[in-house]
């Protein structure tokens, strides 16, 4: 466990520094709607952007605005201070708008090396699943162009399967997290995603192998309720620890830095793997930047609470983000029916200041919801 | 027609069904001095000063006369077998017309009316929306409207259109908890932010998709010939919208500023029909005589300002009239760049070829749904400051235009890196007064413009390049 913490509070980590001495390259991505499998196959090192909780957004509010959602700013101030220099490209994604634009304004103030834009569809049909498996092979086309390797299937199908190991990997770490004496707490978990996300698979596997082995027999007791968190992009661990400090431990989520990231199970496989993946991640992504599919997040949200015996959930979104500022009003008025407990609430990303306020609200829901426990 | 009504449509409908039933003369005769007595609230008294100004007043009876007409057909739509289709502005409303058992409403310009026309504005009904938990970064545009539906007993259409998938998260956020909170069937019209052909190709497969996802819910065919009659009509708008566009390049600029938005408005609602044509006939029959005269508001001309997305509509006396007074013309906004053509109508597969072309280049959904936000939008910008001689842009900031917001200072650098006009950016909420007051805005706007754009005109105000040492007209530099 200690490893993937270290791994997952810098953004360059050793495993990364060790690819790119290796002659190895790094492309980022964003967001979960990005296959991973195609840069892998490339024998490219996917790293997911993130911004670690720092909130320094000055550089970044010349090009964004305050308008603009507070973790995109975040990732901007780090790419224009230089954070992100060690990557060799990015791989562009509509996600949302605020995604959109930094990436814009990134790329208008520091051209990156390497940029392509792959466009994924915001509604799930027969048109759209087609437009998506033709952005994934001119995703894989880019890729084989610039970095000068081609990707045959046989190596797709060998990530994809990694991946499928990773996944459950991950599965079994949420299987301890949500036992009656959870194994793991909400920010170690959520550090774990963090490092899955930025080191090479081959090093995550073992990494897994080990924290599942490490903590299998661990209990965590003495807390007042189990939260289920879901809502807007976040990476703050500190976020986490600040909630289970006051007594809510987090043992289930629906973050695309969490479970919407692995938790659909990929079950094809052979194939065409374009097809097989376009699937996979258009068809199975559980994110509110879809706009048919809210049937989808709600169930798959009410089946996380029941399996992990949630006595409360708390939907966050960070302030401007729209996408899922709407989506936790359509949950929690299908929680509220269901009689699940709910607080709802706006954030800023990486405030400290906002603590105080957050922590008075939290706490104010434990009491409801976890006195007797 | 309620006698009590409580939301937004049906107090509107009201209220205009009541004017439609005063003789033109009556109206035009009484509404100026309505305008003086001041003795309707301060909102709606705004509102009439500014449309019963000299300048608009003719406009303002031709564009009521179609907007009524829009509402009230609206309302009478199931009485008359049809069904009431929600729709965004970024849609091509004449797609609903060509069908017989369907009529559009617009939701933007609903919020926009209600602002405009009823005591309170529209925030009792933002605020309905905003008690249901929904965040206060939502777009004003749309919440208004669709908070009365959501929050009151009002007129619910019977199904939605959401075109803001590709081009803006909030619209198609609230269209989505709008069809579930009132049980209506959504259809979309997603674009992909691909500019090439094959972005274009798959838009036309989209647009199909939901054609025929209308015809099975209105369980009505879209016949060439109802068609063909629709587009003809379209292509005259066209005409006059295009003849509008060329009218404002002259100096002074002919059009008085609240026509722009006549011109969208039109754009969004009634294109397509009779009553359209007759209103754009109006504008541009009024705005040639101007011409003619010579005609400007004030004094003179003193500076030309392109609005590069939305205006302000909550006070329009103490905003378009005022920036006449001043001498400040409004070229347009970014929802006047929708570039109509013409439509060939020789057969089904050209006409829906044209429709399609005339959705992708709808507002917004042209520029921020574009493969580039910036780009896209910075080339129209450009484009109208060079066309139509503006001396300065004005982005408005509004607050939830997230994806504006995200690329305006892409925007800004390219606008003053390759026309040298100075952009201003302004924050506040186009629909919501408690935002930023007018009075704000105007002082900004009138400062901008002294301190800015004269000074740059008159060369009093250099711009300063990497290296360059400044000096004013007279100094020793």
């Amino acid at each position: 466990m200690d490893e993937i913490i270290k791994h997952s509070k810098v953004i360059e980590n050793e495993e990364v520094k060790k690819w790119k001495a290796g002659g190895g390259r790094v492309v980022g991505y964003i967001c979960v709607a990005t296959p991973t499998e195609i840069m892998e196959a490339a024998g490219l090192l996917p790293f997911r952007i993130k911004a670690l909780g720092s909130s320094r957004t000055e550089i970044a509010d010349a090009h964004l605005s305050r308008y603009n959602c507070s973790f995109c700013r975040s990732c901007l101030q780090l790419g224009l201070e230089g954070a992100y220099d060690f990557l060799d490209g990015i791989i562009e994604t509509n996600g949302c708008d605020h995604l959109r634009g930094m990436i814009e304004n990134w790329d208008y103030v520091k051209k990156f090396g390497f940029l392509h834009y792959l466009k994924v569809p915001h509604i799930v049909d027969k048109d759209s699943m087609e437009f998506y498996e033709e952005e994934l092979r001119l995703y894989k086309k880019a890729v084989e162009d610039h970095f000068g390797r081609k990707i045959n299937d046989d190596e797709l199908w060998k990530q994809i399967k990694a991946k499928n190991r990773i996944r459950d990997k991950l599965r079994k770490i949420y299987e301890l997290r949500e036992k009656d004496e959870p194994a793991f707490t909400g920010a170690e978990v959520l550090s774990i995603l963090l490092a899955a996300m930025s080191v090479p698979s081959p090093v995550l596997e073992g990494l897994l192998d080990r924290v599942i082995e490490e903590r299998k027999d661990k209990k965590i007791t003495g807390y007042k309720a189990r939260l289920l968190l879901a809502g807007s992009i976040t990476d703050e661990v500190d976020f986490i620890k600040e909630i289970e400090s006051i007594g809510g431990l987090v043992v289930a989520d629906a973050f695309c830095y969490g479970s919407r990231a692995f938790w659909p199970p990929m079950a094809e496989q052979d194939g065409d793997p374009f097809k097989i993946m376009a699937r996979m991640y258009l068809e199975k992504l559980l994110c509110p930047r879809m706009f048919n599919d809210f049937p989808a997040r709600r169930d798959f949200v009410l089946e996380a609470v029941e399996r992990a015996k949630v006595d409360g959930v708390m939907l966050v979104h960070n302030k401007f983000c729209d996408v899922h500022g709407v989506d936790n009003v359509q949950l929690r008025i299908a929680l509220e029916k269901k009689k699940i407990p709910v607080l709802q609430l706006e954030k800023e990303y990486g405030a400290k200041a906002d603590m105080g306020r957050l922590r008075t609200r939290v706490q104010a829901f434990l009491e409801r919801i976890g006195g007797g426990r | 027609m309620k006698l009590f009504p409580v939301g937004l449509f049906d107090r509107l409908a009201n209220q205009l069904a009541l004017l439609s039933y005063l003789p033109e003369p009556v109206l035009k005769g009484g509404g100026p001095l309505l305008a003086k007595l001041h003795i309707l609230p301060d909102d709606m008294q705004n509102t009439l000063a500014s449309v019963f100004a000299p300048q608009n007043k003719d406009g303002a009876m031709a564009f009521l006369k179609m907007i009524t007409r829009w509402i009230l057909d609206a309302r009478s739509a199931a009485d008359n077998g049809k069904k009431v289709i929600l729709v965004p502005f970024n849609f091509p409303p004449e797609i609903i017309h060509a069908f017989e058992k369907a009529v559009p409403l617009t939701s933007e310009v609903m919020s926009t009316l209600g602002v405009l026309g009823l005591n309170g504005q529209g925030e009792r009904y933002w605020d309905m929306a905003m008690g249901l938990g929904l965040p206060d970064h939502m777009c004003s545009a749309n919440t208004i409207e669709l908070g009365s539906m959501l929050g009151s007993e009002d007129f619910r259409p019977q199904a939605l259109i959401s075109s803001g998938p590709g081009g803006c998260d909030v619209n198609s956020k609230i269209h989505e908890l709008v069809s579930h909170h009132l049980g209506i069937p959504q259809f979309f019209l997603q674009k992909p932010p691909e500019d090439s052909g094959r972005g274009f190709n798959y838009y036309t497969i989209y647009m199909r998709a939901l054609i025929k996802q209308l015809e099975e819910f209105l369980g009505e065919k879209m016949t060439e010939q109802k068609l063909r009659k629709v587009i003809e009509k379209a292509n005259r708008c066209a005409e006059l919208y295009l003849e509008m566009w060329d009218l404002h390049k002259a100096v002074p600029c002919p059009v008085p500023n609240l026509f722009s938005l006549f011109l969208y408005g039109t754009r969004f609602t009634m294109w397509g029909t009779d009553e359209a044509i007759a209103n754009l006939e109006t504008l541009v029959s009024i705005t040639k005589k101007r011409l003619a005269e010579k005609a400007y508001p004030a004094e003179k001309e003193v500076a030309r300002c392109l609005w590069c997305y939305v205006s302000y509509y909550f006070d329009f006396s103490h905003f378009f009239n005022w920036m006449e007074e001043q001498g400040y013309t409004h070229l347009g906004d970014g929802l006047n760049l929708c570039f109509p053509q013409i439509i060939d109508t020789s057969t089904m597969d050209s006409m829906l070829k044209g429709l399609t072309l005339a959705a992708w280049n709808m507002p917004m959904t042209r520029q921020v749904g574009a493969e580039s936000m910036s780009r896209s939008w910075s080339e129209d910008c450009i484009y109208a400051v060079k066309e139509l001689n503006a001396d300065c842009v004005i982005f408005p900031g509004h607050h939830s235009c997230k994806q504006t917001w995200s690329v305006a200072s892409i925007l800004r650098n390219e606008v003053t890196k390759r026309t040298g006009v100075p952009v201003l950016f302004l924050q506040g909420d186009a629909w919501i007064k408690k935002m930023t007051p007018m009075s704000v805005i105007q002082q900004e706007i009138d400062e901008f413009i002294k301190n800015v754009v004269l000074r740059k005109s008159s060369g009093k105000r250099k711009i300063r390049r990497k290296g360059e040492q400044i000096s004013e007209p007279g100094s020793q530099g």
